[in-house]
C-alpha cells in the first residue's frame, strides 16, 4: 500500500493511503475553502448516497427559557357539520378520519403512537346558532368516572356537539394534535 | 381523494372512512383502518349523502 504523510508545523501527522487493489479512482477536492468530512462518530459521513452519523437532536428549540418542548405526534383538521363532514382540511400522520355518526369521528394514525397515553387536544367551531361547542373523548353516559371511548396506539375516537345538546352532534369545524 | 370506505358497525349503523392524503391506497388504508373482521365497501365519495339530518339511521344496503 501507497501513502502519502503529511507532517504538521508539531509531532502531528496525517496519512492518505492508497488501496492495494487494482484500477485507478479519482478524489477530487472541492473548489472552496472547508472542512473534509470523515466517518467519524462525531462528524457525518457520505455512505453511498445516504448520510450516516447524523446527530440526533435533543430537543426541539424553544424561543425563551430552558423548558423542554415536544412536537405533536398527529393532527388533523376536519368538518363536522350538516355540509363539512366527510373533509379533512389537513393532516399529518393521519390515514383516515372515521366518521362513526353524527358527532363522533375516529381520527387513524399512519404509523402508530409509541403507547396509549398520549395527550389529545382539540378545538371545533360552532354549529348553527350555538357557540360553545366542545369536544371530549367519552361519551357521558351518567355512569360517571367515564373512560374514553376508543384511545389505542393506532386511532382515538372524539365525541363532539354543542351547547344545545352536548355532545353528539353538529359542529362547524375540528381541529386536533396527539402530543406524547 | 373522492373514495370513502363504507363498513356496518354491531348496531347495524355504518361508519364512513375518509381517506388522508397519507400516500397510501384506499385499499390499505381499508386494510388499515377498518376494524378486523368488518365487511367493508369501496364508494365513490359521490355515493354517499349529502344530507345528515338522519346520519345516524343511514344503512349499507
Amino acid at each position: 500500500m501507497a501513502s502519502i504523510k503529511l507532517k504538521g508545523d508539531t509531532s502531528g501527522e496525517i496519512t492518505i493511503d492508497v488501496p492495494a487493489v487494482a484500477g485507478t479512482n479519482t478524489i477530487t477536492l472541492p473548489a472552496t475553502t472547508g472542512n473534509v468530512l470523515t466517518d467519524g462518530a462525531a462528524l457525518p459521513a457520505i455512505d453511498g448516497s445516504a448520510l450516516t452519523n447524523l446527530p440526533v437532536p435533543a430537543a426541539l428549540s424553544t424561543a425563551s427559557g430552558s423548558a423542554p418542548s415536544y412536537s405533536a405526534r398527529a393532527w388533523a383538521s376536519f368538518g363536522g357539520g350538516t355540509s363539512s363532514a366527510g373533509t379533512i382540511y389537513g393532516s399529518g400522520n393521519v390515514s383516515s378520519v372515521t366518521d362513526n355518526a353524527t358527532g363522533q369521528a375516529t381520527i387513524n394514525f399512519t404509523t402508530a403512537m409509541p403507547n396509549a397515553n398520549y395527550s389529545v387536544v382539540g378545538m371545533c367551531t360552532g354549529y348553527s346558532n350555538y357557540n360553545s361547542t366542545l369536544m371530549v373523548l367519552g361519551s357521558a353516559d351518567g355512569s360517571g368516572n367515564q373512560q374514553p371511548t376508543t384511545k389505542t396506539t393506532s386511532a382515538v375516537k372524539v365525541h363532539f356537539g354543542h351547547s344545545n345538546t352536548v355532545v353528539n352532534d353538529h359542529v362547524g369545524y375540528l381541529t386536533i394534535a396527539i402530543f406524547g | 381523494m373522492d373514495k370513502r370506505i363504507v363498513y356496518k358497525n354491531d348496531d347495524n349503523t355504518i361508519s364512513i372512512i375518509i381517506p388522508a392524503d397519507c400516500g397510501l391506497t384506499i385499499e390499505e388504508i381499508a386494510a388499515k383502518d377498518v376494524p378486523t373482521g368488518k365487511e367493508y365497501h369501496i364508494v365513490d365519495v359521490a355515493d354517499i349523502p349529502t344530507d345528515r339530518t338522519f346520519r345516524n339511521a343511514w344503512e349499507w344496503q
